[in-house]
């Protein structure tokens, strides 16, 4: 724990009137500087809740400029004439760490040991995993290369004891335990006082199916983006690791200032920071369709089998989309509280693709126009259809609506042309399927369609 | 609860029905008191149909503990009474503890050439670090290959533990009452069993050891583990200093006002600045058991 206190000194008006270098330093790359309102907001929201409370408050602090995040200890001590402030354990972060997906992800997919181990590189844990052997009996204690038998690599050496060496992950480390050849991968642990602690990882046994490693040595090729890395799992992890923190700071710190929430500031100042937030929404909705996509097309991704009724997803997906659609003046009409359609399918999985069907629809309906959402059922077959009043889809367009990053000529920030195609591959990997009937200038009929389930 | 509901004009009520109409009751006997989040509810179950597994394990590796689990969902799971608190305590330990992982933030890397030249000392171990060796590993014996939590069976109490067995085997007997071999040996496997846990030490008896092995440097050590968000370490030597088990420590902790943590934790002796930090680690934890005054706790999910 640091022992260096950083303090400030806020007035009863919220204005920063004195303040130690570093937290001077941080309100000044936020735009402000003594004399005026707190620009941290998260420090400001802390600073508002002391005073109006009239007690003192230690809470985590979060807070970022321009080039780290900073993470610390504040606490907040207010009196008669405004606060004092008292930032402890500071921690600065270079906002470019990259998100290195952890290793322990890969013991889902594959059989084997995972392991962990303390900075001296003795075994704390280890468990089989899948349908690998029993771990040898007392291994507690034992050191991880008394274990493992280390095979050096083609220039002689062990990557373990790199790793060790830089206290950094590793990977592809050959070793044999208990009669067999398996791979050793780990990552280094830190303690939050940021102490090297030891090594998580998992031990594949060699011949267990390949599940997260390319087959060419690199990155699996996808024949919609050739050797573009996104198809490699660890890739699209990174990236997703990488951006989603940012991007939510970003969003965050933009409806802030749009929602003049620290005060007034110019209107097309507030008009840019809604742009910001908006641009941020749409990249990070990218971001989770870039996650989604990854997980449908993980070799063997299967959807759960729960009882649904299509009648209350529809309803909830209109309860959740009703504002959005009220702000332009459309109307849905959703089926009554008593139409049921039973039917079988993964719950959150079909609430997603209707979410996206009804966005959609309300996204591309002009307005005061009407949505429809009707249940129907043919043969063993139970459907939910959304229809609008859209502009419709030629049968051009229909045969490419369904293809990855299609949006149809359309170059407006509305999706990322993920959604209709993540869609109809989550409705065929619950034995179902989602079509759609239109034409130009007729609106849009899209259906869903899943095994319907016959009620007792 | 169920077997006291009635309702009008419904007759009889399905066990869905009295279910519901159950959980309705409870919440108008209390209805401003905070209730289970889905995170809590199956982060508990998953631990119990765990320990279930690990039990059934103990009495013949040959049960299929997912046929008995997917049973006891059906009829319900026996002793439950008393298997929700521990579950529940593993549970938000294990919530606190990702949290906590989740918001850690490496220092720089600076310094790290002494550490990894320490790492690689072969210097014997002293009798602190063997006992803190043994703490870590009762701890990581608490989940299973993939990271999820569950309960090692030395931390299981005896009596939840002895009548698990029994429900498990009686369970099996039926399975198995043609074979009248395996019936029989069913009850060597469950003497067995309690015998073998009897000589097991989780981390109740780790956390003995490592408060031993500490000795004066107790207030110390505490702040260390606190300032290394090193929980379980924490929780360890509270538990020990007032010769409590582990689990009901961590719930304590896991459930204390803030105004409750410096009597709950004097035996450590922590300064103002440790407790603080600690303080504020437990403030960032959605939807604890807890009555927070300044109304600041977050109580839905993040």
């Amino acid at each position: 724990m640091s022992e260096r206190i950083v303090r400030g000194r806020v007035d009863r008006s919220g204005a920063l009137v004195s303040a130690d270098v570093p937290l001077l330093r941080l309100q000044q790359r936020a735009g402000a500087g003594l004399g005026k309102p707190l620009a941290l907001p998260h420090l400001a929201r802390l600073v508002a809740l002391s005073q109006r409370l009239h007690r003192e408050i230690n809470r985590p602090l979060h807070a970022a400029d321009d080039h780290s995040d900073i993470h610390a200890l504040v606490r907040v001590i207010p009196d008669d004439e405004g606060v004092s402030i008292e930032i402890s354990d500071w921690r600065a972060r270079a906002v470019a760490q990259p998100g290195m997906p952890p290793v322990a992800e890969e013991t889902a997919l594959a059989d084997g040991w995972a392991w962990e181990c303390d900075q001296q590189l003795r075994l704390v844990a280890l468990r089989a995993a899948g349908r690998a052997p029993a771990v040898p009996p007392g291994w507690e204690g034992r050191s991880l290369s008394e274990l493992f038998e280390l095979q050096p690599d083609v220039d002689g050496r062990f990557a373990v004891l790199r790793a060790l060496a830089r206290q950094s992950r590793f990977g592809g480390q050959n070793v044999r335990a208990a009669g067999m050849a398996m791979t050793l991968g780990g990552d280094a642990l830190f303690d939050a006082a940021g102490r090297f602690t030891g090594f998580r990882g998992f031990a594949a046994a060699t011949g267990a199916p390949p599940a997260a490693t390319p087959k060419d040595g690199g990155v699996l090729v996808d024949p919609a983006f050739g050797s573009l890395p996104l198809s490699d799992p660890k890739f699209g992890r990174r990236i997703d690791g990488a951006l989603r923190g940012p991007l939510s700071r970003i969003i965050a710190t933009a409806e802030t200032i749009s929602g003049q929430f620290e005060g007034p500031i110019r209107a097309d100042y507030a008009r840019y920071a809604g742009d910001i937030a908006h641009a941020g929404r749409h990249l990070l909705g990218l971001v989770d369709d870039l996650a989604d996509l990854q997980n449908i097309e993980r070799p063997g991704f299967k959807a759960a089998r729960d009882d649904i009724d299509l009648g209350d997803l529809a309803r909830r997906a209109v309860g959740l989309l009703g504002m959005k659609a009220e702000e332009k003046g459309i109307r849905i009409s959703a089926p009554s509280a008593d139409d049921r359609m039973p039917a079988t399918g993964e719950f959150r999985r079909v609430l997603q693709v209707l979410l996206n069907l009804l966005g959609n629809a309300i996204r591309y309906s002009p307005e005061d126009s009407q949505i429809w959402l009707r249940v129907d059922r043919e043969g063993d077959r139970a459907m939910v259809t959304v229809a609008d009043q859209g502009q419709g889809i030629d049968a051009e367009q229909q045969a490419v609506v369904f293809e990855k990053f299609e949006r149809l000529g359309r170059t407006d920030s509305g999706g990322s042309g993920l959604g209709l195609y993540i869609a109809r591959r989550l409705a065929r990997a619950m034995d179902g399927d989602l079509t759609v009937d239109s034409a130009p200038g007729q609106g849009a009929r899209f259906t869903l369609s899943l095994p319907a389930r016959d009620e007792d | 609860m169920s077997e006291s509901l009635s309702f009008a004009g419904i007759e009889p009520p399905s066990p869905t029905l009295s279910a519901r109409l159950g959980e309705l009751a409870d919440f108008f006997a209390a209805p401003t008191a905070g209730r289970l989040t889905d995170e809590q509810r199956a982060l508990s179950l998953g631990i119990a149909r765990r320990l279930v597994a690990d039990v059934a394990a103990r009495i013949d590796p040959a049960i299929d503990s997912a046929a008995l689990w997917a049973d006891w969902l059906l009829r319900g799971i026996p002793d439950a009474a008393r298997l929700v608190g521990v579950c529940f305590a593993r549970a938000e330990e294990h919530r606190w503890r990702a949290l906590s992982a989740e918001r850690m933030v490496p220092a720089p890397l600076a310094g790290a050439a002494d550490e990894a030249s320490g790492a690689a000392s072969d210097a014997p171990m002293t009798a602190r670090e063997r006992a803190y060796l043994g703490l870590r590993i009762a701890d990581r014996r608490r989940l299973d290959a993939y990271g999820q939590p569950k309960l090692a069976i030395a931390d299981v109490d005896e009596d939840i533990f002895r009548v698990l067995l029994h429900e498990v085997a009686a369970w099996r007997l039926a399975e198995v009452s043609i074979d009248t071999g395996r019936a029989a040996s069913l009850g060597d496997a469950v003497r067995h069993a309690v015998e073998r846990q009897a000589d097991e030490g989780g981390m109740t008896a780790a956390a003995i050891a490592y408060h031993e092995a500490v000795g004066t440097a107790l207030p110390e050590t505490a702040r260390m583990a606190i300032a290394a968000h090193d929980w379980p370490a924490l929780i360890a030597l509270a538990a020990a200093a007032q010769r409590r088990r582990y689990a009901d420590m961590a719930l304590s902790l896991l459930t204390a006002e803030t105004a409750a943590l410096p009597s709950l934790l004097a035996p450590l002796r922590l300064d103002r600045d440790a407790l603080a930090l600690l303080e504020a680690s437990l403030a960032m934890l959605p939807a604890r058991a807890v009555n927070d005054a300044d109304g600041a706790a977050p109580e839905a999910g993040r």
